[in-house]
């Protein structure tokens, strides 16, 4: 095996070869290759086993699954089926009363019906020169928006005027539920109408507001004619009122 | 939608005579999983419990037993003419496992009641099953959450990339670059393993 990188186009044809994607012809030429160059050899056998252990993986944790369900098979003392009504009765009072203690403001609601995060931007493979930001851009997407907002945050403290950095710490702080450090981030994108980001910040800022209970401020905002938004701020700016 | 990968590399031929079993675990189908467990359980359960076991320890076993008759499948140790019920090698493999577990410190004052334990199943199972498990299972555990998120879909689930990002929300390219960068950390982690053994083989 080499331990030197691996080029994804290499990558790709080894994975091909081991999930029996290649075509007949293909296959012929790759055991060819494979014949003269024990490297490769090698390097199909590592990938085999590292695919077999993610399926390992996979299959235990259907197991586990399947365990999980046979343990909670059907209920055999129907004797207790008498006091479920009760139970279902009891549930519901509690829950009730729950919710009445608990319901969120008009401002959380609004924010959490209108609210989705955005969804980034694509990582393709050609991004090599800021490896950083895409690594962060990879956990983004995936939903750990608190790695993505920690290593984009070491970047803003040698870029501080980025604003795509500011957007998307913003981003990840409003998706994790942090309207007060998204507010001033997304405060200064808006203030730079030149910025790609400028128009997305102006409805995240309004959101954010909402989130920390500044509907004041969220109701002074005049993007009511946002082109892509704009419906849903008369429909929240009507809902406050 | 799926690919159509195969781990071993068998023929048509191969495929279209295996029993339904082998083709559900060969492409890691949860339903001939729950199907095995349903048919086969009860007789490993039956003789744990009659041997000094739990309920739980019958589960083990049986998940073990599963464990290694998947990767006989996976490693093309079952092709046409293989025994159409896997009972009789799941019973057998849990059993040995268990007598394994009764035999071992903890367990020494326990008496089997029925120990007609046969070297069939062990001549069935790779001698190194138990070793290759184990250190399939310490590679899996190097993967973070992000990369399992995206690699459990794609080689274990079979769903394509194309599905994956839409489930995800994201671009086809994005999900496909992610593949690549966690497999990739696994490859070096391999190396790692491979320059600390220094034997040449992970």
């Amino acid at each position: 095996m080499s331990q030197n990188p691996m080029d994804r186009n290499r990558f790709e044809e080894i994975e091909a070869y081991v999930l029996g994607g290649m075509s007949a012809g293909e296959r012929v030429a790759f055991e060819q290759e494979m014949e003269r160059d024990a490297l490769l050899r090698a390097e199909v056998e590592l990938q085999r086993e590292n695919i077999l252990a993610i399926e390992l993986g996979g299959m235990e944790r259907t197991l586990g699954s399947v365990r999980t369900e046979q343990a909670n098979g059907p209920v055999k003392n129907a004797g207790w089926s008498h006091y479920l009504k009760y139970a279902a009765f009891a549930a519901i009072v509690i829950s009730g009363a729950f919710w009445m203690l608990t319901r969120p403001s008009t401002n959380e609601r609004l924010f959490a019906e209108h609210f989705t995060a955005d969804p980034g931007l694509p990582v393709p493979m050609s991004a090599t020169d800021k490896p950083a930001f895409h690594d962060a851009m990879v956990a983004y997407k995936l939903g750990d928006y608190a790695e993505a907002r920690g290593k984009w945050s070491v970047l803003l403290q040698a870029e501080p005027t980025n604003d795509t950095l500011r957007y998307y710490i913003a981003s990840a702080a409003l998706a994790m539920d942090d309207g007060a450090t998204a507010i001033p981030l997304l405060e200064g994108v808006v203030a730079e109408p030149s910025s790609t980001f400028h128009h997305r910040s102006q409805w995240y800022l309004f959101l954010a507001y909402l989130k920390v209970g500044d509907a004041a401020k969220a109701k002074a905002m005049p993007i009511e004619d946002d082109p892509m938004h704009g419906e849903q701020v008369r429909a929240i700016k009507a809902d406050l009122k | 939608m799926v690919h159509t990968p195969s781990q071993v590399q068998a023929t048509a031929t191969d495929i279209a005579s295996q029993p339904d079993w082998v083709s559900g675990l060969r492409r890691n189908d949860p339903a001939t999983v729950r199907a095995l467990y349903a048919k086969h359980f009860a007789a490993v359960r039956q003789y744990v419990l009659q041997n000094s076991g739990t309920g739980n320890d019958a589960q083990d076993m049986f998940q073990e037993a599963l464990i290694v008759l998947w990767m006989n499948v996976k490693e093309g140790r079952f092709k046409s003419g293989a025994e159409s019920d896997p009972g009789g090698f799941l019973f057998r493999v849990a059993k040995n496992k268990w007598l394994d577990v009764l035999r071992s410190a903890a367990h020494k004052q326990m008496k089997v009641v029925h120990d007609e334990r046969t070297t069939d199943a062990q001549a069935e199972v790779a001698d190194d099953i138990d070793d290759r498990i184990v250190r399939l299972r310490g590679v899996y555990d190097k993967l973070d959450d992000k990369c399992r998120v995206v690699l459990d879909q794609f080689y274990f689930e079979r769903k394509d990339l194309a599905t994956i990002a839409a489930d995800m929300g994201v671009e086809e390219e994005s999900i496909r670059t992610i593949k690549y960068r966690c497999m990739m950390k696994l490859r070096a982690f391999r190396h790692t393993i491979a320059g600390e053994d220094n034997t040449g083989e992970v």
